[in-house]
């Protein structure tokens, strides 16, 4: 068992870490505030691959495993929680469910787009009476023939304002709920689908969370993911894969408080001391630095399970569950420390203290995490 | 075909420096490495010139195992590929050394190359010597601290700038040149290319006994300069709060500074008050 990053991981960190902070890290608290979507760092994204980053090369992506995966979502959310979550959602739960369940014909279609970052992709499966509980979904797909007619209202969109490619969670038949829920692939330019208003979020601001409203949508049969019935199964599945971006989302979040803090108690004076030197602080830097380190270890190895074909789906649970609540854990602490200023807009604490929280919420709440691990506890143990 | 050849360095990285605070000296071990700024200034050099002329692009450093990492970040840019000199036996070398060391894997890993680009210095000893010596040693002509290339033909016309002339100058192939860190913008290593670089990408890698040379004049053994010691100046800055009324403050500030202001606008302040 070898802990140290090899070669590669070191260099794509680096690689990432030189992008973000050169590109991003200017402008991260701006867009924050203006709640504003950076197009021009998107711009900049597209040739490296940011976009395509697990999909397979054929199609333009970078291919990569699950660890480099894990670790370019981790830097750019260590300057822009926000652009990190464009970048899993698009990559985890938009192209990744074309690439594990579409058609080869889906894939030239949709994929090199994607991939290119031409069409930023959404996931749909939230809407206002249906999130932890998918069988909820009241959003239908009727066949009439020659089409699939989808109706219905999703919420809480990550990406929904920019989304190009949403990928919708639908029911075909209202009377049998389990068996007929199918992932539709629906554009952005199909007559009848259009956006609501973007959401004023505490936190993830400059990534456009919003509604989209799908009425008399038509698409094509070719344009449903696996066979009829195959939803919940895409669904599940693509949630797994989503967690481990929302952790290594969150994972980047909290080192950039612990980061902050680290710096801030050394600077910071008080009885004539830096902070640092005081007892209190130190034990919560101690604190902050283990958690920190036990959720990167957690997430790397779901990543690493993924990578070798077996199910990772408890272990992305376990993953997310504690990068998620760790960072709400270190991202408060971080504020404690800087005091008063870390309660200011004037440090970029206060942020990632809003942008923490909600790690703990999408892609499976931590409650959900907790009935996933419980499922397969369970399961194995008698 | 053009050939190319970039001469490229690990170099610690500046943001991640792990200084040891008793004895002010950098622990070199625990540090993260980067490719050195000048040396990604002449890869994007060769790059632009291959994209206008086509050719052929080896990136080749000297350095421990870890280096290979350069090597692979510099095909992840474009380089076709990687020579990565490696033997416990050249560690330590001086400039000198480094340059012979050097030119003897070019001759025998890209023999009848047409260009060599090297960075101009390196942000970790900042002798811009190993450049110039190459030259020497490949017997070819050799420029430094160029921001600008263009190619006609057989002849490379460069542009230099130094103090605040603007130099053009030729050259005849083969030759070598070290890149500034000027308007060779960086680029973004772009993560498929990694990605395949670390895949699939094959490295040669040659020791001392590879290129066929004595230990005794390469790495430390052969070296003629030595370094005694490394260590950080303290600087001892003092902060001082001058009180009073605004203009007791500025007086103040002229009888302390008097020396300090007067460089700065061009007046020796002490002869005219004292006047």
């Amino acid at each position: 068992m070898d802990f140290n990053p090899c070669m590669k991981h070191k260099a794509v960190r680096k690689a990432v870490r030189m992008f973000a902070e050169a590109e991003l890290a200017p402008i991260a608290r701006d867009i924050d505030r203006d709640a504003r979507f950076p197009w021009e760092v998107v711009e900049k994204m597209r040739p490296l691959h940011f976009f395509g980053l697990q999909a397979p090369r054929e199609y333009g992506g970078a291919e990569m495993d699950s660890i480099s995966y894990a670790i370019a979502i981790e830097e750019i959310s260590r300057i822009s929680a926000a652009m990190g979550l464009c970048l899993t959602v698009h990559n985890s739960v938009g192209v990744y469910p074309i690439v594990r369940f579409g058609t080869e014909e889906q894939k030239k279609r949709f994929l090199p787009a994607m991939a290119r970052g031409d069409s930023i992709g959404a996931f749909c499966l939230t809407e206002a009476n249906a999130g932890s509980d998918a069988g909820g979904v009241e959003t239908t797909a009727v066949w009439d023939g020659s089409d699939y007619v989808i109706n219905g209202t999703k919420i809480f969109v990550t990406n929904g304002g920019v989304c190009g490619t949403a990928l919708i969670f639908a029911i075909t038949d209202p009377q049998n709920l389990q068996k007929s829920a199918g992932v539709f692939i629906v554009e952005q330019d199909t007559p009848g689908f259009s956006v609501g208003e973007i959401e004023d979020l505490c936190g993830m601001r400059a990534n456009p969370v919003s509604s989209l409203f799908l009425e008399d949508c038509r698409v094509p049969e070719g344009n449903l993911l696996g066979r009829p019935g195959d939803g919940i199964r895409i669904g599940l599945t693509t949630l797994d894969t989503g967690r481990i971006g929302i952790a290594a989302q969150a994972l980047g979040i909290a080192q950039s408080a612990f980061e902050d803090a680290v710096r801030y108690s050394k600077e910071r004076q008080q009885f004539k001391k830096p902070i640092s030197s005081f007892q209190t602080i130190q034990n919560f830097l101690a604190d902050m630095a283990t958690e920190i380190d036990a959720a990167r270890l957690l997430l790397y190895r779901a990543c690493a399970v993924k990578d070798s074909g077996r199910p990772f789906g408890a272990e992305a649970a376990m993953a997310k569950l504690y990068c998620s609540e760790m960072a709400t854990r270190v991202t408060n602490r971080a504020v404690q420390i800087h005091g008063g200023y870390g309660y200011s807009r004037e440090y970029d604490v206060e942020r990632y203290f809003r942008d923490a929280k909600v790690t703990e919420i999408y892609e499976g709440t931590s409650e959900v995490q907790r009935m996933v691990i419980a499922r397969a506890v369970l399961s194995q143990r008698t | 075909m053009l050939k190319m050849v970039v001469c490229l360095k690990q170099v610690p990285m500046v943001s991640e420096l792990p200084w040891d605070p008793r004895t002010g000296t950098l622990q070199r071990d625990l540090a993260e490495g980067m490719m050195n700024p000048a040396c990604r200034s002449a890869l994007e050099a060769a790059l632009r010139l291959r994209a206008g002329e086509g050719g052929e692009i080896t990136a080749i450093t000297m350095g421990p195992p870890m280096a290979e990492e350069v090597l692979r970040e510099a095909i992840a840019l474009g380089a076709d590929r990687g020579v990565l000199l490696t033997d416990r036996r050249m560690a330590g070398a001086d400039t000198s050394v480094t340059s012979y060391t050097l030119a003897r894997a070019i001759e025998r890993a890209c023999a009848g190359f047409d260009l060599v680009l090297c960075g101009f210095s390196t942000i970790d000893s900042e002798t811009a010597q190993v450049g110039p010596q190459l030259a020497e040693e490949l017997a070819v002509p050799g420029v430094a601290g160029i921001d600008g290339i263009e190619l006609f033909g057989r002849t490379v016309r460069m542009r230099r700038l130094s103090d605040n002339f603007l130099e053009t100058l030729e050259m005849d192939l083969p030759g070598l040149i070290t890149v500034a860190t000027g308007e060779n913008a960086l680029q973004h290593v772009p993560l498929g290319g990694l990605q395949a670089a670390f895949d699939g990408a094959k490295i040669l890698t040659l020791s001392a006994d590879d290129l066929g040379l004595d230990p005794e004049i390469i790495g430390v053994k052969g070296s003629a300069t030595r370094i005694i010691s490394v260590t950080s100046p303290t600087a001892a800055k003092k902060n001082l709060v001058l009180t009073g009324a605004p203009k007791r403050i500025v007086e103040q500030l002229f009888e302390r500074f008097d020396d300090k202001i007067g460089g700065a606008i061009g007046r020796d302040l002490k002869t005219e008050k004292a006047k």
